[in-house]
């Protein structure tokens, strides 16, 4: 399995550290992105990644480094604290630009009209980080990251966590579903 | 009367698209009713055109504010959620007790994609104490690419009347109701998703094929590609 994360903390918390934790001790390979740290445009809807330049943002920023881990790559895990029910904006700013994971045509897969995927079906763990959010934002974060999923073609995982839940808990909750998770 | 002021904030980065047509008619047709309406654009605070210590200012007057949105990537686009973020951080005490509203619209011709979007909204809206009034949402904006609403025959009557109906409901401060999303829910049957979809390829292939790329370079998988930066 290789492993793409996307860490969308400004600052070094608990799951960064039990995801770290955990890998090390299944002797993971993964690739780690900071993206406070990364230089990401923002998508401006040019279209040029769909016919002018097939599958690449024109723009310069720190994308092509993010992308040439994703294309080989079979999961990639998103973490981010919970925003308005959604997800912060630091990961915002790299999912935007994944769209060039999908190709600018349409099918159908199961009733759902759909554009196919570039690099074939992969998986999709997303660790959310509940702050003091209001009743329902779990599930409207749940329901987001199963659209996302499905806007892919990939498989996915939800995973939602509190501050006050033990490092132990955290990591045995990641073995568990990075278990389960595997490429459709 | 009461006389209301709106701030409308378009989301698209593109400003003279589909939510910049959209927040258009409804400035229009706010005027039309003696209300005050305003457009500004989100990606002028983001790229830093314009200061966003000068919304508190501009927000300060108004009694209602309504975001006119994209859908991308299945919510908000990146620049939206940056400007909500700096919002409720920053003006959470000057838009306390406003009313807010959205009006979303995407690519794929399905409302029902717009329902995380629009839920994110109303979260926005409670986190920072102001009143939801609801939201809308409209699938095939992709199509309609910045034509205004009036030269859209049938279709765009229908969508000034939904927010013709919508307005009706914000600015006597009422939620939105269901009534003006049933004039903009126009569902494509899923029996017809197939052709749709060989028409849309057929489409983007040959728009491809008219600028020198083929299927195979339509298709390529770049990033699996030895190539310079
Ligand atoms: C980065 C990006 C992601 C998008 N994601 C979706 C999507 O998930 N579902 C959808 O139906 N349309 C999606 N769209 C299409 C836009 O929502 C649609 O083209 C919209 O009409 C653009 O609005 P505008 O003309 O105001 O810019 C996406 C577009 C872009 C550029």
């Amino acid at each position: 399995m290789s492993l793409v994360i996307l860490d969308a903390f400004d600052t070094e918390n608990l799951i960064e550290k039990a995801l770290k934790n955990l890998l090390q001790k299944r002797g993971e390979t993964f690739f780690y992105f900071k993206l406070k740290e990364m230089k990401i445009l923002a998508c401006r809807s040019c279209g040029a990644c769909e016919i002018k330049s097939p599958g690449k943002c024109v723009f310069h920023d720190d994308m092509p480094e993010i992308m040439r881990a994703i294309a080989p790559g079979s999961l990639i895990l998103m973490l981010t604290p919970v925003r308005f029910g959604g997800y912060s904006s630091q990961l915002k700013k790299v999912l935007d630009k994944l769209m060039i994971l999908v190709l600018p045509l349409y099918t159908v897969e199961d009733g759902h009209l759909l554009h196919p995927p570039r690099y074939g079906k992969k998986s999709l763990l997303v660790i959310g980080l509940t702050g003091q959010n209001l009743p329902g934002e779990e599930e409207n974060f749940r329901l987001l990251a199963a659209r996302n999923a499905l806007n892919m073609q990939f498989t996915h995982k939800t995973l939602l966590f509190t501050p006050t839940d033990p490092m132990v808990k955290i990591e045995q909750e990641i073995d568990r579903v990075l278990c389960e998770v595997k490429p459709g | 009367m009461n006389r209301k002021r709106l701030l409308l904030l378009n989301g698209s980065p593109r400003k003279a698209k589909t939510s910049y047509v959209f927040a258009r008619t409804i400035k229009h047709l706010a005027e039309k009713k003696g209300h005050k309406a305003e457009i500004i654009h989100i990606i002028e605070y983001f790229d830093e055109e314009k200061h966003f210590d000068a919304l508190k200012d501009i927000i300060l007057p108004q009694d209602i504010l309504g975001l006119i949105t994209p859908l991308y990537v299945d919510t908000l686009p990146y620049p939206v959620i940056w400007f909500l973020e700096k919002l409720s951080c920053d003006l959470a005490g000057e838009l306390k007790g406003k009313e807010f509203f959205a009006v979303a619209q995407c690519g794929f011709p399905d409302a029902d994609l717009l329902h995380p979007l629009l839920e994110s909204c109303r979260y926005f809206a409670k986190a920072v104490e102001m009143r939801w009034l609801g939201g809308l949402g409209y699938g095939g904006g992709a199509l309609i690419d910045g034509t205004p609403l009036e030269k859209l025959g049938r279709k765009g009557k229908k969508i000034i009347s939904a927010f013709t109906s919508a307005l009706d409901d914000i600015v006597e401060g009422k939620n939105i109701s269901p009534s003006a999303q049933g004039l903009l829910t126009a569902k494509i049957p899923k029996i017809l998703y197939r052709p749709l979809a060989a028409f849309l390829n057929y489409r983007k292939k040959r728009e491809a094929y008219l600028q020198g790329v083929s299927d195979a370079d339509l298709t390529r998988k770049t990033y699996l590609e030895n190539y310079k930066l």
